[in-house]
């Protein structure tokens, strides 16, 4: 070792770091080390926070969205025979609200259950029950309206039903304005195309005289005012259909 | 993060090269305490990887030399110990030892970096070349103007 390096190592051989500074420091670190961890546990609540609330907003999101659009009608189907009933559908085909015209639609609602099912289950299950089947006689007459952007594949699949066929009854389509119409007169908007039919054969007709009529009888009144005796089956005249004005209005088979 | 264990060691370890690194550029022991802590502050949160103690020891060589500078620049202060934390380092030597350390600590800034690390610690120039972040023949130039320098105040014995 050189005098050199020997004298600077024995002029410093006193400079040391102390105990205190050691021990000091180590409690400064520790007491870091703490603060950077309670940090860090601060930090990640609230991220996760944020993160969960994120999630629960694109699930309510999500959700609200989803509901919304399963619960969102899409197409309308009148069935009249004198209870006249309405089923709004979803656009999976699904019933989402149904509405009785008057009271005996309103009572056939209160005993047979048709929301959540698919338009041809509530059409078939209608059809089949018993409580319903009380209005189906000689008499009566069926008569399926539709509203929809859809209206021929859905009369299509309707008429395909077997207690439907049986029935020998009648399938329109018609609008939403006919619809918005109907409903201001608090009447189903498949008995309210059966009026305006009516209503350009006999001047004298009115919606109130209608609100007391079966299908039947305003079908009658039809087939009569246009010089027929016999009913009507479906697949008849294309111009027994909705003829008020509106533009998507027309009759189906 | 550093374990505590990691920790631990390394302040037995390299405790006294940092003091003693600090205690050849600060002027009293505040700054030196400051100084000691912020290195080993860095260390705590070092994210790397060493790979072996002698390249530990050189990282903590090169950071306490930095932070040093860091801490002098920031408060503008006299680059040179004040007597007072001269006497109370050094108030066990003897008057010989006394005289090296106080011409030492005299030298410029970047002769008392090369002048520790040669002769206190025993890197070679080369090694102190990566520590200071210097071209090798830098610290050759630095070492030789340094001894000459002590030599000068201190007598012919230092050559």
């Amino acid at each position: 070792m050189s005098s050199t390096q020997n004298g600077i190592r024995k002029s410093m051989k006193n400079i040391q770091a102390t105990e205190a500074m050691k021990q000091n420091t180590l409690r400064y670190l520790e007491a870091q080390r703490t603060k950077r961890k309670h940090r860090i546990f601060r930090q990640k609540p609230y991220a996760a926070l944020r993160y969960a609330m994120a999630v629960i907003c694109v699930c309510i999101f999500a959700g609200a969205g989803g509901y919304s659009v399963y619960s969102r009608p899409v197409s309308y189907i009148s069935i009249d025979v004198n209870p006249s009933i309405e089923l709004a559908v979803n656009r999976f085909d699904r019933v989402v609200s149904v509405t009785g015209y008057n009271a005996d639609g309103q009572d056939i609602l209160q005993h047979v259950p048709l929301k959540n099912i698919s338009y041809l289950q509530a059409i078939d299950r209608l059809l089949q029950d018993a409580y319903y089947s009380r209005f189906l006689n000689r008499d009566s007459q069926l008569v399926v309206t539709v509203v929809s952007e859809h209206s021929d594949a859905m009369l299509e699949q309707i008429q395909a039903n077997d207690s439907f066929q049986a029935l020998d009854a009648l399938t329109y389509s018609s609008d939403t304005a006919c619809m918005n119409e109907a409903h201001q007169h608090e009447m189903s908007f498949g008995k309210y195309r059966a009026f305006l039919e009516l209503a350009q054969y006999d001047a004298d007709i009115t919606v109130e005289d209608c609100h007391g009529m079966s299908m039947g009888e305003i079908q009658n009144r039809i087939k009569t005012c246009q010089g027929h005796n016999g009913k009507n089956t479906t697949g008849g005249n294309p111009s027994k259909g909705h003829q008020n004005g509106h533009s998507k209005s027309h009759g189906h088979h | 993060m550093k374990s505590t264990e990691d920790v631990n060691r390394v302040m037995e370890a390299y405790a006294d090269m940092v003091r003693r690194i600090c205690f050849v550029h600060l002027k009293n022991r505040h700054d030196t305490e400051d100084v000691f802590q912020n290195v080993y502050m860095k260390y705590l949160l070092y994210e790397g990887a060493f790979e072996s103690i002698e390249h530990e020891k050189a990282w903590f060589a090169r950071v306490t030399i930095n932070a040093c500078t860091d801490w002098l620049r920031a408060l503008s202060r006299r680059k040179w110990v004040s007597l007072d934390a001269l006497a109370e380092e050094s108030a066990e030597l003897d008057n010989p030892s006394k005289e090296v350390l106080e011409t030492v600590l005299k030298l410029p800034e970047k002769y008392r970096d090369v002048i520790y690390l040669f002769y206190y610690e025993g890197y070679t120039a080369v090694e102190i070349a990566r520590i200071l972040g210097k071209k090798e023949n830098t610290v050759y130039t630095w070492l030789s103007r340094a001894k000459e320098i002590l030599r000068e105040r201190l007598g012919g014995e230092w050559l």
